[in-house]
């Protein structure tokens, strides 16, 4: 470590400022510490001098103390106290709270004023919200953003007017105001709360977090899910932030024992060590600033506050500034085993983009770091090329299995050293002074490698022509020749060896094997996910037909944040309360200053496994049980972590009832008797609004309302406002009620009722059905059963079928459908060949109670009960109600035959025609339209009635029609 | 009455975050941060450890019973991003199939209606749902809607088998033509639903309301009834109901539920559809059920060891009772605080008046 002991510091004692807070202003002539009691003003230039003071009033500590960063709004500083945030100006030597900003409902832990409008001010708070202020209009704050969880910390973007980042808890938000309803972005940062925030100063995307879990990271915000990098140390880091200079950062760690409490300068090029250590105060250094540089001079100045009530000034002269820029790099270079390299790309996945981001910046920082050179920096950052080959070596990721590199920095070249299986690879590399711009390196074997020749010159030329393609693009190229390598012989010594030896045969000891990136991380217990939503501790659940399961937190556990905050949503917060029993309530009860400085910082050790219980505060079971119950005993028991499972019966709160599931009958011969016997059933278990309905049911089933059959002589009951319209209302009221139950016993009851009570009938063709929707068994009338073997083809007609389909049905209900297609319902043709028929149909619908329009939904009804009686083990019962769900036949599947209307020539299917309306087509032999069935040749598409056919092709193989087609060879009649 | 009928002692070494029981009520599944799953034997009031599996390598967040016609199958999701089904053959419990697809938590799982087969929904923090679907002799297949909700899904909850617009116009006829759909929740705020169509899943509707996380989603079961209806809760605290009468499925209205102080973590439908109990953050258990002229309202108060509080209704009526309840629970931790354990169940609204 380069540690360079500063001498020249300023040392003030404030011994009664009891200041929790410091700021320094932009014109770096003042510093305002905040005690409880006062405000004091240390002229920067002159700290020796009394400090002026402004009192307040206040119980509460100042949290934060801000100095507005724009010159023209110098004399106005901003301090939060609690809930409020007071906005100071100082002019003339004394200063006055000018006006307060109040919204928050819990205490402000961050403010930040905007860098690019004077007038804004932003400001984070425990109640999840982050207010942004204008403090011209101090009534309310112009932008809320709804966190959810509360902020610990908010900075705005020091290049982008609109961005901000807030943190909570483990977590970074990036936030765009003009888009308040959700963060832009989220990283899950930490494991551990966050304590510093801090955008870089140069670079738009980057920003770096210090926090409880013993690192600072560094993010580029749009790869939300891997850090760029990462400075691990050995204790929490309070706070970290950029240098004005470039490249530098300097970290307050929170010391383990109060010993060493120095601020460390880092280089961001290089985090193995940092480059100075800024020693002297003698306890927790609570706050830095940087006082502003001086026109005209080089050195730039940290301020510092300290709880042993010490105010330092340190400067940073121009030496120490260098230290941060990448020539250091070059001075540790030589020193640099390769084996601490990698260690440090283990622990940093992208090692070289964070360097191509330092590099920017650095890049940046000497051209003026004006705006517009944010886009330059950005297509530099894009492109992640490593400025020279020290940068190169330094970072380069060459974590390969059985591959060693030594780097030579000095000398422009490195040894890659590979064994694999039997075979020993060694390349020199030798990069030339302009890599790797346009200049590829050299690559040449040197002994002892084992790898025949010709394989040598192919990985040469390989190696080559990748090295040339990248510094073509100005790019380096030692990692990806160097995956080149492996991959080439990787291939090669697999065909060698055969598959089953393979190339990773761990026998050489001489180069361990590093293990490349498992792809699950050992996270288990970090929670580091953000994503991860917290988890349930309590649920309910209803399970098969009338129980409640359902299982909550042990009694014995309470939640260490108060009841008053809502849970977290995300299992990162979990990190917050690494070991069990956890402070955020005592802390709380604490005073301020406590809370926020270094809360939830207790140095202690996170070695206990995380788990969600550890959200949970585990309460030792009082006394008074204690002295009760078992004695001694007691205490030594092991807290259950896990509740009981609970499991209630909740039937009464269903509208269906076990009880009259097993008592409900039906009995589909004698339907009063059911109705009344369920009536009866209904009553027994207090459902009397059922037995009512039953007893209707009854009424309305009764046999001297049983329609007339024909429709001449009275309207059907159905129709009457006691009919169909009764049991529809009835239906509906239980459907409110959720009691399938009623609704699928009233629906099977009444499905009975309806048509004659025929059994085939309720399983047969519906009548009624056909003009609410086809028929089904009619939809394929050229339906043919195994024409696909037989080669032949037979059609039936639908008076076949339909007949087929209803052995049992009533000889009134044959006739018509004998006449007159059921394909005019299809086709959309009402003309009926017989308005009788039409009529009785209507009189068949009309006497009905259900209206057959629903019959699927009183279907779906019943198959609902039916499931419902089979979870409660009812099969028979469940078989009894499905009797009575109308079962629709399997649609035809096959081949189907598409006919020529013999009138008018459009495509017709089935035996009429959709367009002219006459039959299709004509028996080749009678001359006669087809109904019923036929057969067709295959070949000449000719044929006709099938006794025709058969009669013909009895004595002829020759087609009727004269065509002269072979039917009965071309296809077997 | 309700009433207790068995109280499960699980011995899990950590907290519970799922339990559910079989298709007829005889098995009680668990799941626990101890990475376990417990199946108990339930039945008649006993509580008879019938397996405890172990294979998960993170906290088990979710199980999920298939239905018993493909035999006792129980999947179990994780934060080792893995996907687990297990089956019992001969009495004993195994692995059937491990899914690793995943690239973060696995945060729900729920299997679809058994009219489609053993299928399973997944809901990842990586994002994605998964589909995994038994085609017999030991394989499945996987199919992924990558990016379903961006930052994770938390939850996922199948429609039950109806044919769309089926009670009014079905195309008779034809084998019902069931339609897949689901619905999953997750950090982007949104309830979506997702439809099957030629073998490919796409986003049929999004739902917007929460104004935070999507915890939980449930679609409700169908009685018949042409009206679809799913509950939606959040870490902002809020129940959302949403239904759907429309048969096309494209217009969803919303309803709010109620507002809690805390998060709601979950929702569950009684088999009827028409009770819902919510569970979340304050360690409560509400049932809610719609009253006949569409209303929501609060029957009970399932809550543990804080005595049974509720807040829905101020006639004078409930503020007596609640006070009586207050006073019971108080008695009744000083005196046997096991049993306290086992939580208070008031209710205070008879549903039949």
């Amino acid at each position: 470590m380069a540690a360079r002991w500063s001498s020249e510091n300023v040392v003030v004692e404030f011994r009664d400022a009891q200041a929790t807070a410091m700021s320094v202003d932009c014109l770096g002539s003042h510093a305002v510490l905040s005690g409880r009691r006062f405000l004091y003003m240390v002229n920067l230039e002159a700290p020796s001098e009394p400090p002026r003071k402004i009192g307040r009033q206040s119980k509460w500590d100042v949290g934060t103390v801000q100095w507005n960063p724009h010159k023209s709004e110098s004399h106005v500083f901003a301090a939060s106290s609690n809930q409020r945030v007071d906005l100071y100006s100082w002019r003339g030597g004394c200063g006055e709270v000018h006006t307060s900003l109040q919204g928050h409902t819990r205490v402000i832990s961050d403010l930040d004023w905007s860098w690019f409008e004077p007038e804004f001010l932003v400001t984070s708070s425990v109640d999840t919200y982050i207010y942004i202020w204008d403090t011209r209009d101090t009534r309310k704050p112009t932008v809320a953003l709804s966190a959810v969880a509360g902020a610990s910390q908010v900075k705005w973007n020091k290049k982008n007017p609109n961005l901000l980042a807030s943190s909570h808890d483990g977590d970074v938000r990036i936030w765009d105001r003009r888009k308040p309803n959700t963060a832009a972005e989220y990283l899950a940062a930490h494991l551990s709360k966050i304590h510093g925030l801090d955008w870089h100063p140069d670079n738009e995307f980057v920003l770096a977090t210090s926090s409880q879990d013993n690192s600072v990271r560094f993010w580029d915000y749009r790869q939300p899910r891997k850090y760029l990098n990462i400075l691990p140390c050995q204790v929490p880091v309070w706070k970290a932030r950029y240098t004005p200079f470039s490249n530098g950062l300097v970290t307050v760690m929170v010391p383990q024992l109060r010993r060493e409490n120095s601020l460390l300068l880092w280089s961001t090029l290089d985090l193995n060590s940092p480059v100075h250590a800024f020693v002297g105060h003698d306890d927790v250094v609570l706050e830095f600033r940087w006082r502003p540089q001086k026109e005209g001079s080089k050195d730039y100045q940290l301020v510092t506050w300290s709880r042993d009530q010490t105010l330092r000034i340190w400067r940073v002269d121009p030496q120490l500034q260098r230290l941060c820029v990448s020539d250091v790099v070059e001075d540790q270079m030589e020193d640099m085993s390769l084996t601490v390299e990698s260690e440090k790309s283990l622990s940093s996945q992208e090692p070289e983009s964070q360097h191509s981001v330092a590099a920017a910046a650095g890049n940046l920082q000497d051209s003026g770091g004006s705006l517009g050179s944010g886009a330059r920096q950005d297509s530099v950052l894009g492109s992640g090329l490593p400025q020279t080959l020290q940068q190169e070596f330094s970072l380069v990721n060459l974590q390969i299995r059985n591959v060693n590199v030594e780097m030579d920095a000095v000398n422009c070249s490195c040894v890659v050293s590979a064994h694999f299986g039997s075979h020993q690879v060694h390349l020199v590399v030798k990069f030339p002074a302009q890599y790797p711009n346009n200049a590829a390196p050299t690559f040449q074997f040197v002994s002892p490698t084992t790898i025949p020749s010709a394989m040598r010159t192919k990985i040469q030329k390989i190696l080559t022509d990748t090295s040339l393609q990248k510094v073509k693009r100005n790019q380096n190229c030692l990692e990806p020749c160097v995956r080149q390598l492996v991959s080439c012989l990787e291939s090669d010594m697999t065909q060698e060896d055969g598959p089953p030896s393979g190339p990773f045969v761990l026998s050489n000891p001489v180069t361990p094997a590093l293990q490349a990136f498992p792809r699950v991380t050992n996270t288990y217990g970090s929670y580091q996910d953000a994503n991860i939503p917290f988890p349930r501790t309590s649920g309910a659940r209803f399970c098969g037909t009338g129980c409640l399961m359902y299982f909550t937190r042990p009694i014995t556990m309470h939640r260490s944040a108060p009841p008053t905050e809502p849970t977290p949503r995300s299992l990162s917060a979990l990190s917050a309360y690494h070991s069990g029993v956890l402070t955020p309530m005592k802390m709380r009860s604490e005073s301020q200053s406590t809370l926020r400085l270094y809360s939830g910082s207790p140095t202690r050790s996170d070695k206990d496994t995380v788990s969600i219980s550890s959200f949970y505060y585990k309460e030792r079971k009082s006394r008074r049980f204690k002295t009760k119950r078992e004695g001694a005993d007691y205490g030594n028991r092991p807290i259950k972590l896990a509740g009981k499972v609970i499991i209630q019966e909740i039937s009464c709160l269903l509208a269906v009832h076990k009880a009259l599931g097993e008592s409900y009958i039906l009995n589909v011969n004698d339907i009063q008797d059911t109705c009344q016997q369920n009536a009866a059933s209904a009553l027994a278990v207090g459902r009397r609004d059922v037995a009512k309905v039953w007893a209707l049911a009854s009424a309305a089933t009764n046999q001297d309302l049983s329609p007339d059959s024909d429709p001449d002589t009275e309207t059907p009951w159905a129709r009457h406002p006691f009919g169909r319209h009764l049991l529809e209302t009835l239906l509906d009221h239980y459907s409110r009620m959720s009691d399938v139950q009623t609704l699928a016993m009233l629906c099977s009851v009444f499905r009975t009722q309806a048509p004659p009570p025929d059994c085939y009938s309720l399983y047969g063709h519906q009548p009624s059905r056909s003009t609410m929707s086809p028929p089904q068994h009619s939809r394929y009338p050229s339906y043919t059963s195994g024409s696909l073997t037989s080669g032949s083809c037979s059609s039936t007609s639908d008076s076949i079928t339909t007949t087929t389909w209803n052995p049992g049905r009533d000889s009134d209900h044959v006739n018509p459908w004998g006449e007159s297609s059921p394909d005019d319902g299809r086709y959309g043709n009402p003309g009926y060949t017989d308005p009788r028929e039409r009529e009785r149909e209507q009189h068949d619908m009309n006497k009905r109670l259900l209206d057959p329009a629903n019959t699927l939904q009183f279907d779906d009804f019943k198959k609902c009960y039916g499931e419902i009686l089979y979870r409660w083990g009812l099969r028979e019962k469940r078989a009894d109600v499905l009797k009575f769900a109308s079962c629709p036949p399997e649609p035809h599947k096959g081949i189907e035959f598409g006919l020529y209307c013999c009138h008018c020539r459009s495509q017709a299917r089935g035996t009429q025609c959709a367009v002219c309306k006459r039959l299709t087509f004509q028996c080749a032999i009678c001359h006669v339209a087809v109904r019923g069935s036929s057969n067709f040749c295959l070949s000449c598409g000719h044929g006709g009635h099938t006794s025709h056919m058969m009669d013909w092709f009895r004595q002829q193989d020759e087609c009727p029609t004269g065509c002269g087609c072979h039917c009965l060879l071309q296809s077997t009649f | 009455m309700v009433s207790v009928i068995n109280t499960v002692d699980t011995s899990h070494e950590d907290m519970i975050h799922d339990a559910q029981m079989d298709y007829y009520g005889t098995r009680l599944a668990t799941c626990s941060s101890d990475r376990t799953v417990k199946i108990f034997d339930v039945r008649n009031g006993g509580q008879i450890l019938v397996a405890d599996l172990r294979g998960h390598e993170g906290p088990v967040w979710q199980v999920a019973w298939a239905h018993p016609m493909f035999g006792n199958i129980l999947a179990s999701c994780s934060y080792d991003r893995k996907v687990i089904v297990w089956k019992e053959e001969n009495g004993a419990w195994d692995k059937m199939y491990e899914y690793t697809g995943h690239e973060s938590s696995v945060n729900s799982v729920c299997w679809g209606p058994y009219e489609f087969g053993l299928i399973l929904a997944c809901g990842s923090s990586d994002g994605a749902i998964s589909l995994l679907t038994f085609t017999g002799d030991q394989q499945w297949d996987v199919k992924k809607i990558s990016n379903a909700h961006t930052i994770g899904c938390n939850a996922v909850s199948w429609a039950p088998a109806v044919v769309p617009g089926s009670l009014i116009d079905q195309p008779s006829g034809q084998k019902p033509n069931y339609v897949k759909r689901f619905v999953s929740g997750g950090c982007d705020n949104l309830v979506k639903l997702w439809k099957e169509e030629d073998g490919q899943w796409k986003e049929d509707q999004k739902l917007e309301a929460h104004s935070d996380w999507v915890r939980d989603v449930g679609w409700a079961p169908s009685i018949g009834l042409p009206t679809s209806t799913i509950a939606s809760c959040s870490q902002d605290g809020r129940v959302f109901i949403w239904t759907c009468d429309d048969p096309a499925g494209n217009t969803w209205t919303t309803k709010l539920l109620h507002k809690f102080n805390d998060v709601v973590w979950h929702v569950s439908w009684s088999i009827t559809g028409n009770i819902l109990a919510v569970s979340g953050g304050d360690n409560k258990v509400t049932l809610w059920k719609e009253s006949m002229d569409g209303q929501w309202a609060c029957i009970s108060d399932v809550s543990k060891g804080q005595g049974a509080v509720s807040t829905i209704t101020d006639t004078q009526q409930n503020e007596q009772r609640r006070s009586q309840c207050q006073t019971r629970s108080n008695y009744r931790k000083q005196t046997e605080e096991e049993k306290s354990e086992a939580g208070d169940f008031n209710f205070y609204l008879n549903h039949f008046q």
